[in-house]
């Protein structure tokens, strides 16, 4: 095993991709998902990225969090360079920068609500603020449900436990893979309320993926993706403006 | 839709993997068994045909046990050798624990079988054996070895070989004259040696006069057939004997050995039993987890429009494809098996059996599909059925079952348990009359209930488990894994406790022997040295040493009195079966300090005896009374002239010397020697050995060593079975090792999850390490305390028996078995703890 040491650079994004490609197979069944991305996401704002299916959102997504390995062009995550890093050097990045929500199949059924949110600390080997905890559940409003499983839950129920769990470790930045997709628009915009709280209250970084232009109006800035590139960028999105810009996108 | 079924089947090849290795293992080790067992008993078969090869008629006594068993005179020989149709004539003079010492160490050849004839200047007429160098024995003082003998004794043509005669009581000196093979050039029938005397010599000395044989073996001339000579030779007969011919004296010699051969084949069946009754458990519980895990799958087969007996009959069908095709492939590796053990078993025993073809009956082949097919058939229907009962959206949205009640289970449990319990009680209370099947169907209740009942105990158990070794946080999740389905964790940790529980059944009833010797030998009797007639088979007075030699031992300084002690179990009092001593009462009375609680402890008489008082009490019996004695072949009414009391070193009837005459030999099996105090132990030991040293098997030694000898046979028993019991461990180590890999499978999306959120390599090893620990401690946990407790019924009804006098835990082989569990588990997690920690962490997030 070798174990490249984090390249420190000063920068006063979060999360930084630079000339990244990402390329599946090879051959005749080759797929670039991502064709020379760079993106910066800037710290303490709330960036969605948007684009057709197939468009590689979820790709770079994960190519940001240290989940894939990108084919060629870097990566970092505050200042660690992701893009290289051994499976030790992931888990530590997992540990001690980055948060997950999925879309759904967040939670590990044997352990309560609770048990899932403190999960990474209790992994981390780490103390749980008592005063930080409260605030998180407090925000996601799970004060009755924290005894209970996951099969217990709604799913907006456990969504919010995974957005909790997301928080509770104070991650460089969270990562959300259409977290609303699986939920009605009520209980959706409950989560995205919390994501955009988060953000403006803690300062927290978040980047979230979605299809959904009201999703897309709760973040401070929205990235297009088509066919593997960034084609634009929309700061202050509302409903409307994203919408216009998808159709622009689809003309 | 079965095509459907049977393309998902082939799609996942791990699950399918191990489904087959699980039919593979458990079908394997039972045929093997099986072919082992039938294979070797074709052999011993094989080898009575070679003997009797020649053979057309044999004429032998029609009781050849009684007290005066029937002779055939030199007269009778003749007159049959002159019937019509006879070729050869070959009269038997023959005997068995004749036994040759080696010529380099002086002690005693080592052989099964000790077989003595004799042969006249013509040698074998009938040709089994053949003369390969120098001469037949011309003179009583002349012996011709088999060429395994010389070998063992490490004796020629012309050495001087001392032999044990058991019927002389004593070893005497023969000059070798020459040395013989048996037919094809082999140097033993079986790995028996064999002394050839001189005709007369062996008669005078087996039968006490010469000119007489106990049966005879005749050739036919040729055109006449086995049949046609036994009619005429029938017609000649003298009375007490019958003719058969060489056919039926072939199955008679191979039955009568199937007998003796019985004690093998039971603890092969038992072994392919056992491997079975753990084969099943793996079989059903990887099979039943395969089907659970595709619920989802066939509910989405139900949502489709799939009938109930659709997806039933697809899943059966699947079973049916993999059922055949493992139990196939196991009953090839239990010939497989069967084939190697035997050569394996035939070698160690330096047994030098006819060659023949491996045996495949149809019961290998019956209950290799039996167990491979209808068992894996079982163990996918019922998920099966469960799996379509449940509204298909329920099950496809169902990510987790909640906790389904254990209550009908446990009931069903305890209705196997209790009336196991039962049995294996009424079995033990009833020991040695045809209890074997109610003490085995009784245990394996008791198995299936406790294997019911371990979900139950599942919980509660790992709970505690988990907190003393569920130490961090990825243990803490191995801990919830092993509680999430305590069916599961239950069911595979069952299958280590049929092993555990009959290896510390074991132990226990050993160590429980073992104690009681220790106590016996801490009584303070008068005995300081014991002399112990050998092991090679049960005594009768056959096998022992002279009770003359106690004579020569009484004469060493320091030893203050000698006892003789004639054992035969040939006997039965008032009716039932039992082991009776004879013995100088005074001298036993003096040594033993037996204490007198009816009449008198004197020197007895023929046909007087004493009793102990627990005898006397549960007979009823009283001095005075008269009970009848069988010894042999013999019955006669005995008086009983005293009643004493019981220790655990002395008991049972004791008859009077002149029974010995009886006996079937006039050897004694046990001596026991007092020394003055102060006396050189170790030094008259020495002596008492070198005085015994003729008799072979014979062992001396002071009260300590004796225990630890015993002890030591008793380690050694345990050992054994702990061995043979192996192949079952292994059983459960692959069923651990399966449902493992089954539920990473299951969990890939979760081992994703928590690898996204920090959980290292080493954490998820970590993780599938505790719980493979917790379910193989848990399941040594159930062995031991079952095995604890069914050993505590076994020594209880030793105690009853008096076979024993206390029970004891073997704490040590307990600490060891819960310690190897350990080791087991951790084994066990290796593979699949290395494949959950390599599962790629974006894919698993993304299985479906
Ligand atoms: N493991 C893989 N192997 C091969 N090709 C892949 C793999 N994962 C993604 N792709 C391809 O890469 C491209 C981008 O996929 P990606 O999952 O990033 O799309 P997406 O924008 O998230 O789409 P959606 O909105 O449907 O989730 C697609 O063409 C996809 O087929
Ligand atoms: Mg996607």
């Amino acid at each position: 095993m070798t174990l490249t040491a984090p390249v420190i650079t000063r920068t006063a994004a979060a999360a930084r991709a630079a000339d990244v490609w990402k390329v599946y197979g090879s051959g005749e069944a080759q797929v670039v998902a991502l064709r020379d991305v760079s993106v910066e996401l800037e710290r303490g704002r709330f960036t969605a990225i948007m684009g057709p299916s197939g468009s590689g959102k979820s790709t770079l997504m994960h190519c940001l969090a240290g989940l894939d390995a990108v084919t060629r062009g870097d990566v970092f995550v505050g200042d660690t360079k992701v893009t290289g890093l051994s499976d030790a050097g992931l888990t530590k990045l997992r540990r001690e920068k980055v948060g997950f929500i999925f879309q759904q199949f967040n939670l590990l059924p044997t352990l309560t609500a609770e048990e899932n949110i403190l999960l990474p600390l209790a992994i981390a080997g780490r103390k749980p603020d008592r005063a930080w905890f409260q605030t998180v559940i407090d925000t996601v409003g799970l004060g009755d449900r924290l005894g209970h499983r996951p099969s217990q839950l709604s799913g907006g129920q456990q969504q919010r436990v995974a957005c909790a769990r997301a928080l509770v470790s104070r991650p460089e930045v969270i990562f959300a893979d259409e977290p609303t997709g699986n939920l009605d628009s009520r209980a959706g915009n409950e989560i995205l309320t919390f994501l955009r709280r988060s953000v403006i209250e803690y300062g927290q970084t978040i980047v979230m993926v979605t299809h959904d232009a009201n999703a897309a109006s709760y973040a401070d800035r929205v990235v297009f993706l088509a066919d593997g590139r960034i084609v634009s960028s929309l700061d202050d999105p509302t409903a409307d403006t994203v919408l216009d810009m998808l159709k622009a996108a689809a003309g | 839709m079965i095509k459907a079924s049977l393309r998902g089947l082939l799609q996942r090849k791990l699950r399918l993997a191990l489904a087959v290795i699980a039919i593979v293992l458990s079908v394997g080790f039972l045929s093997g068994s099986i072919v082992l067992g039938d294979t070797l008993n074709a052999r011993f078969a094989g080898l009575f045909s070679t003997i009797n090869e020649n053979v057309a008629v044999q004429v032998t006594a029609k009781d050849p046990d009684a007290a005066e068993p029937a002779r055939l005179s030199q007269a009778d020989l003749d007159r049959l050798s002159r019937v019509d149709g006879v070729a050869q004539a070959s009269g038997d003079v023959s005997a068995e624990g004749v036994i040759p010492f080696r010529t380099d160490t002086g002690k005693a050849v080592t052989a099964q079988v000790g077989l003595a004839a004799g042969v006249d200047s013509r040698g074998d007429t009938l040709g089994l054996v053949e003369l390969r160098e120098g001469a037949w024995p011309a003179r009583a003082d002349e012996v011709v070895l088999s060429a395994n003998t010389a070998k063992l004794a490490k004796a020629q043509r012309g050495t001087q070989l001392k032999v044990f005669v058991p019927q002389l009581g004593e070893a005497r000196t023969y000059t070798v004259s020459g040395i013989a093979g048996f037919a094809g050039g082999r140097d033993s029938l079986a790995g028996e040696t064999l002394v050839m005397f001189e005709l007369k010599h062996a008669q005078e000395l087996f039968y006490g006069t010469t000119g007489v044989y106990a049966s005879a073996s005749f050739g036919a001339a040729s055109g006449v057939s086995q049949d046609e000579l036994k009619k005429r030779i029938e017609r000649e007969l003298p009375s007490g004997f019958k003719a058969q011919t060489g056919k039926e004296a072939t199955e008679e010699a191979s039955n009568a050995l199937g007998d003796s051969f019985g004690i093998f084949t039971i603890i092969l069946s038992a072994f392919a039993g056992v491997a079975a009754f753990v084969g099943i458990f793996l079989i059903y519980n990887t099979f039943n987890i395969i089907v659970a895990q595709r619920s989802r799958e066939l509910a989405l087969l139900r949502a489709m429009g799939a009938s109930w007996g659709q997806v039933i009959r697809a899943v059966l069908l699947e079973a049916l494809v993999v059922g055949g095709f493992g139990a196939t492939l196991g009953l090839g590796f239990g010939i497989a098996v069967g084939v190697g053990a035997e050569a394996l078993l035939s070698n160690m025993l330096g047994v030098d059996l006819p060659s023949g073809g491996v045996v495949v009956s149809m019961w290998a082949v019956l209950w290799s599909y039996v167990v491979g097919l209808i068992v894996t058939m079982i163990a996918a229907f019922i998920p099966a059925v469960k799996a379509s009962m449940v509204p298909p959206i329920a099950a496809m949205r169902e990510t987790v079952r909640p906790d389904k009640s254990l209550l009908g289970l446990s009931i069903t449990g305890g209705a196997f348990l209790v009336p196991g319990a039962g049995l294996v009680a009424l079995a033990l209370t009833g020991i040695g009359s045809a209890t074997t099947l109610v003490l085995a169907g009784g245990v394996v209740l008791v198995f299936l209930g406790v294997a019911l009942l371990s979900p139950l105990l599942a919980k509660p158990v790992v709970r505690l488990l988990g907190w003393l070794l569920g130490r961090g946080q990825a243990g803490k999740l191995g801990v919830r894994n092993a509680l999430r389905n305590p069916r599961r964790t239950a069911v595979t940790a069952a299958a280590l406790m049929i092993g555990v529980t009959l290896i510390t059944t074991a132990a226990t009833v050993a160590q429980s022997f073992k104690s009681s010797i220790e106590d016996i030998v801490g009584q303070n009797t008068g005995v300081d040295i014991m002399i112990l007639g050998p092991n090679t088979g049960p005594p009768n007075g056959e096998i022992g040493f002279n009770p003359a030699a106690l004579d020569e031992v009484k004469k060493l300084p320091g030893v203050t009195d000698t006892a003789a002690w004639h054992i035969t179990i040939e006997a039965a009092i008032a009716g039932t079966p039992a082991f009776i001593s004879a013995a100088d009462v005074p001298t036993a009375k003096r040594m033993w300090q037996m204490q007198e609680v009816g009449g008198q402890l004197r020197t007895l008489g023929a046909q007087e005896m004493v009793v102990d008082d627990n005898m006397a009490e549960a007979s009823r019996w009283k001095a005075g009374d008269q009970v009848t004695v069988g010894i042999g072949q013999t019955s006669k009414k005995y008086t009983i002239v005293g009643i004493y009391k019981r220790t655990p070193t002395l008991q049972g009837p004791i008859l009077g010397l002149p029974a010995v005459d009886d006996f079937a030999g006039k050897l004694a099996y046990q001596g026991f020697v007092s020394l003055d105090d102060g006396a050189d132990v170790a030094g008259t030991v020495a002596k008492v050995e070198d005085i015994m040293s003729d008799y072979p098997g014979v062992t001396v030694g002071d009260m300590s060593s004796f225990a630890r000898q015993q002890s030591q046979a008793f380690d050694v028993l345990v050992n054994a079975i702990t061995i043979l019991l192996g192949v079952a461990l292994l059983i459960a180590l692959l069923g651990i090792i399966n449902t493992l890999l089954l539920s990473i499978v299951e969990r890939t999306r979760e081992l994703g999850l928590v690898r996204a959120v920090g959980l290292s390599r080493g954490g998820v090893v970590r993780m599938v390490g505790v719980e493979s620990v917790l379910i193989s401690v848990f399941g040594c946990l159930l062995g031991v305390t079952l095995g604890v407790g069914l050993g505590a019924a076994f020594v209880k009804a030793l105690i009853d028996l008096d076979f024993m006098s206390k029970f004891a835990l073997p704490w040590a082989n307990l600490a060891v078995y819960v310690g190897a569990a350990l080791v087991f588990g951790v084994v066990a997690a290796l593979w699949p703890a290395r494949r959950a920690a390599k599962l790629n962490v974006l894919e698993a997030i993304a299985y479906e």
